[in-house]
């Protein structure tokens, strides 16, 4: 699962001292095989979705397609759970990264559906320094789940993460085939 | 029979050192309490508030056995576990910010005991009886002489001894009784800064007694650059005092500028509201590297380690007046002056000179001296704009920057001539430097920003000190009723996601009535906003403890007088005995004292300390994005757990289902949840319907306001009965809460912890 040598992350607040680091994937079918592997797969939406956006198209949308494609819950913060409401999706819960880490690190938790806790937990739109300490105590202390990002940055402490991304369109064209793969199935 | 035997001598120890034979009140339950004695509070806290663990390391790398990789279970050489060592660290980090105030607080009182004597009175004014409230509540003692303030503080150094000890290889293997050892490493951070404080005010006749403190000049362009500048940075005011004595003995008083960085500033004013303030740490090197300053003179804490590079670079004369930063200069202290003054002008030499009076005499002198050839100019923004042609947008200072921001685009901006990106990127700068070092091409980025930086001048309130007990007398009800909404404590450094962000918070919620108190780096960032009619808040509102006033405590050493206030609440106003009764004080301010701290930008590991000392109070704590990188956060998680607590006046522990507080260390990701947060934190099981009402009219317009237009979602859990919602919202709340299938419950008629978790305390110690 995961490799030994490691890619710097962009932002070098998040340089991995240790030993396990994330599996670097560029290709996003493997993404959707994960992602369509997992029994209960959750993803979680931060503040940083109002500001993004990639071709004129908010990034939360692309979020908000992503979980469509696989009727995958989504846990959001506060902050964004009124734009999700206007594009048409209300979130499954309202946590910060924190809180939704604090619930997923027990193995007995219910989940957001309350159909058990989650498998593979997405990550996108949080700050980087913020979102690598989540990932960190997942990692640590939840050995029952599988961490992945959709963030355009390295992220050192998760299972799966995108490489940097220097340039916008290939976020896109990562986001746009993933969703494409989990539409046809994964 | 031995041990009854070793115990009560060691608690006759303890009596004559806290005077027992004084009876101003009845000794408590635990005074000079050792490291277990609060052990249970502490669990009982933990138990509801776990801690949270964010390891930045997978690695253990503490001894030669190591490194031991802590990854999927695994134990190291010694045995310990990933959550064990964070909580390690964290007390690690607990015990450098406690040993930083505890050092601070030895070394000042030793100083003012050598000029004014052991048996100097300490007298905080008309309107402060109870001067010492953290030291009455830990040790028991009422400190009455600057030498009974010795024994509170070597009592804080034995007790770090044996804290650090436990960080040793192997030994501590609970996270939980490390995270115990770090609650109390907090609160003995506390009675160090009381004793640091009390000593100031007493030694150097600082302003105490008072709310309305002096407005004095904030930032580098209230300085006038025309005279021979001197800047004092860190924390300990042994130093600058004595500047200012001699300017005054030499009539020279109006002839050099005196000014700071970090809290030697704010100490500094309260002497002398002749000196300015510059700005908190985040804004040090950015001021050193402009070359404004003559002389720097540095005492400790919080200033760069790279400072005589950092002089040399801008042609400024260091002194190093602390033994606890020598920089490897030479130990000038006993050389004839007037040497030691040639060789700085001459030679440009820095200098080690650890004696105050020596120190501020080669200081004026240099100043005077080297101030007329020194060209004291901000660059123009044609320089700027030449030098910034040189960026090839290569990233990397992106990439170093730790507050994330893209700072190769501002500069190329800067090179096409538009400076709006720049000063944007100026207010979110953290002024650490890491994005100037990275550059390839050797770029002076700071020097670039400051055709960015704002050349405005504020107004700080000097701080204040104590919270009167007078004022006490007046908030007490309203505070635990819940008719004033809360109290927030904007403390800490500066290392913020955008320096704006304090000002706008504390702004709304001066304007909604509740009490703001404000120390150390975050008080003069808050200075440095101004509102559409040009005033800062510290203009805006008024400086007293009580609705709608913004209170400048002081220094980081004055966050003591916060917590000190939440104390004189259970004590004055609840008439709790405080002497030596530790978990009475903490069980009142947790269930009825609704207070929130925020720590916005820590940075200096004595925020840290700080915070944990007031979660063991029973204060809540809101970090900012940075703050969290200590690790370690108390959570709860509202919909699992219990929220019991003993009615006492019923005598029977209750289930009330309301997380109130809901967690004591959070982190909020945006300025947005901040201010949504606070207003939560403050909630408590002690209000009455009126009090609540307002605390959840605040929480629901706050959340309309920052989150969008809907209700919170955990509104319910919040909402007792009928009578708590709020008018405006009646409507709306009603709907929801029929909705979400919520039943009413009855208030809890006297909130507390005793009787729920096994303690020596009695539950009648908390019936008043």
């Amino acid at each position: 699962m995961s490799q030994l040598a490691p890619s710097l992350p962009f932002h070098r607040v998040n340089i991995l001292t240790g030993t396990r680091t994330a599996r670097q994937v560029e290709d996003p079918a493997e993404y959707a095989k994960q992602i369509t592997k997992a029994q209960r797969p959750l993803l979680v939406l931060g503040p940083r979705l109002f500001q993004l956006s990639l071709g004129g198209k908010l990034v939360l949308e692309y979020a908000l397609d992503i979980a469509k494609a696989k009727n995958i819950p989504i846990c959001a913060t506060d902050s964004i759970k009124s734009k999700m409401v206007e594009l048409g999706t209300k979130p499954d819960s309202i946590y910060d990264a924190v809180e939704i880490a604090n619930a997923l690190k027990d193995p007995d938790w219910k989940g957001v559906r309350k159909e058990g806790n989650h498998d593979l937990v997405m990550f996108l739109g949080i700050r980087t320094d913020l979102g690598e300490q989540s990932l960190s105590v997942l990692k640590h202390f939840a050995p029952h789940l599988k961490t992945m990002t959709l963030c355009k940055y390295y992220y050192p402490h998760a299972d799966f993460s995108l490489p940097n991304i220097r340039k916008d369109e290939q976020w896109k064209n990562f986001l746009e085939n993933l969703i494409d793969h989990l539409k046809k199935g994964g | 029979m031995a041990e009854i035997k070793e115990i009560t001598k060691k608690l006759e120890e303890i009596h004559q050192k806290i005077k027992a034979e004084i009876p101003w009140e009845p000794i408590g339950h635990t005074p000079m309490p050792d490291i277990p004695d609060l052990r249970s509070w502490d669990m009982k806290l933990l138990q509801t508030y776990k801690p949270f663990y964010a390891p930045f390391c997978d690695l253990c790398c503490f001894c030669t056995y190591g490194k031991c990789d802590l990854t999927e279970d695994r134990r190291g050489a010694c045995g310990i576990d990933i959550g064990t060592q964070q909580a390690r660290f964290v007390l690690l980090a607990c015990l450098m910010g406690c040993s930083a105030h505890a050092s601070h607080a030895g070394h000042i009182l030793e100083v003012l005991i050598e000029k004014h004597g052991r048996d100097k009175k300490i007298d905080l004014g008309t309107f402060v009886d109870l001067e010492a409230p953290n030291i009455r509540t830990v040790l028991g003692l009422k400190p009455e002489t600057l030498g009974d303030l010795e024994t509170a503080i070597e009592y804080v150094y034995k007790e770090i001894a044996h804290l650090l000890d436990s960080t040793h290889m192997g030994q501590e293997g609970s996270c939980l009784d490390y995270e115990s050892k770090s609650l109390h490493a907090g609160m003995l951070d506390h009675v160090g800064m009381e004793v640091a404080d009390i000593a100031q005010i007493v030694g150097f006749n600082y302003p105490t007694s008072v709310a309305n403190t002096p407005l004095v000049d904030l930032g580098w362009n209230s300085v006038d650059k025309t005279k021979p500048i001197i800047c004092f940075i860190g924390h300990n005011p042994a130093t600058s005092t004595v500047v200012v004595d001699y300017l005054q003995e030499n009539n020279l008083y109006d002839k050099v500028e005196l000014c700071g960085v970090c809290c030697t500033a704010l100490e500094t004013t309260r002497y002398s509201a002749r000196a300015k303030v510059i700005g908190p740490f985040s804004r040090q090197l950015f001021f050193i590297r402009s070359g404004f300053a003559d002389v720097i003179m540095t005492d400790e804490q919080c200033i760069r380690t790279d400072m005589p590079q950092e002089a040399t670079k801008a042609g400024s004369a260091l002194i190093a007046a602390l033994d606890k930063a020598m920089y490897g200069l030479e130990d000038a202290t006993d050389m004839n002056t007037d040497e030691i003054v040639k060789k700085m002008v001459e030679e440009k030499k820095h200098f080690a000179i650890l004696n105050p009076k020596k120190a501020a005499e080669v200081a004026t002198k240099v100043a005077m001296a080297i101030a007329p050839q020194r060209r004291k100019e901000w660059i123009t923004e044609q320089e700027a704009t030449e030098l910034a042609k040189k960026c090839s947008l290569c990233g990397m200072c992106e990439q170093v920057c730790p507050n994330l921001f893209d700072i190769g685009r501002g500069i190329s901006e800067v090179a096409k001539g538009n400076f709006d990106v720049i000063r944007e990127i100026f207010n979110l700068c953290v002024g650490c430097g890491k994005c100037e070092e990275e550059c390839p091409r050797n770029l002076p980025i700071f020097k670039i920003m400051q055709v960015g930086a704002s050349k405005e001048t504020w107004k700080i309130r000097a701080g204040r000190g104590p919270i009167m007990d007078t004022e006490i007398r007046t908030v007490g009800a309203p505070i635990t009723l819940g008719t004033i909404p809360g109290v927030v404590a904007l403390v800490g450094c500066s290392n913020f996601p955008d320096i704006r962000d304090l000002a706008e918070i504390v702004d709304e919620f001066a304007r909604r009535k509740y009490i703001v108190v404000l120390s150390g780096c975050t008080s003069m960032a808050v200075g440095m906003w101004k509102d559409a009619d040009g005033k800062t808040v510290y203009e805006k509102y008024p400086g007293d403890f009580d609705a709608g006033g913004v209170v400048n405590v002081g220094s980081c050493v004055a966050n003591s007088h916060i917590s000190g206030a939440a104390i004189k609440i259970a004590n004055i106003f609840a008439a709790l005995p405080l002497r030596g009764n530790y978990e009475v004080m903490a069980d009142y301010v947790l269930n009825r004292v609704g207070a929130v701290g925020i720590a916005w930008g820590a940075y200096s590991q004595k925020a840290a300390s700080i915070a944990t000392g007031f979660n063991r109070l029973g204060v809540p704590v809101i970090l900012g994005p940075h703050s969290s990188k200590y690790r370690r956060l108390y959570l709860s998680r509202k919909d699992e757990d219990e929220w019991k607590v003993m009615d006492a006046r019923k005598r029977q522990i209750v289930e009330t289902s309301e997380p109130s507080p809901e967690h004591l260390a959070y982190v909020c990701e945006t300025k947005e949840k901040a201010m949504v947060m606070i207003p939560k934190l403050c909630i408590r099981k002690n209000d009455t319907p009126q009090g609540r009402a307002i605390k959840l009219n605040h929480y629901i317009s706050l959340y309309k306001k920052y989150m969008g237009g809907d209700l919170p979602e955990d509104l319910h859990l919040y909402v007792r009965r009928d009578p708590d919602i709020p008018l405006v919202y009646k409507k709306e709340v009603r709907a929801y809460l029929q909705k979400m299938g919520w039943k009413p419950k009855e208030p809890v008629g006297l909130p507390t912890l005793i009787g729920t978790y096994p303690t020596k305390v009695p539950l009648d110690s908390v019936i008043h």
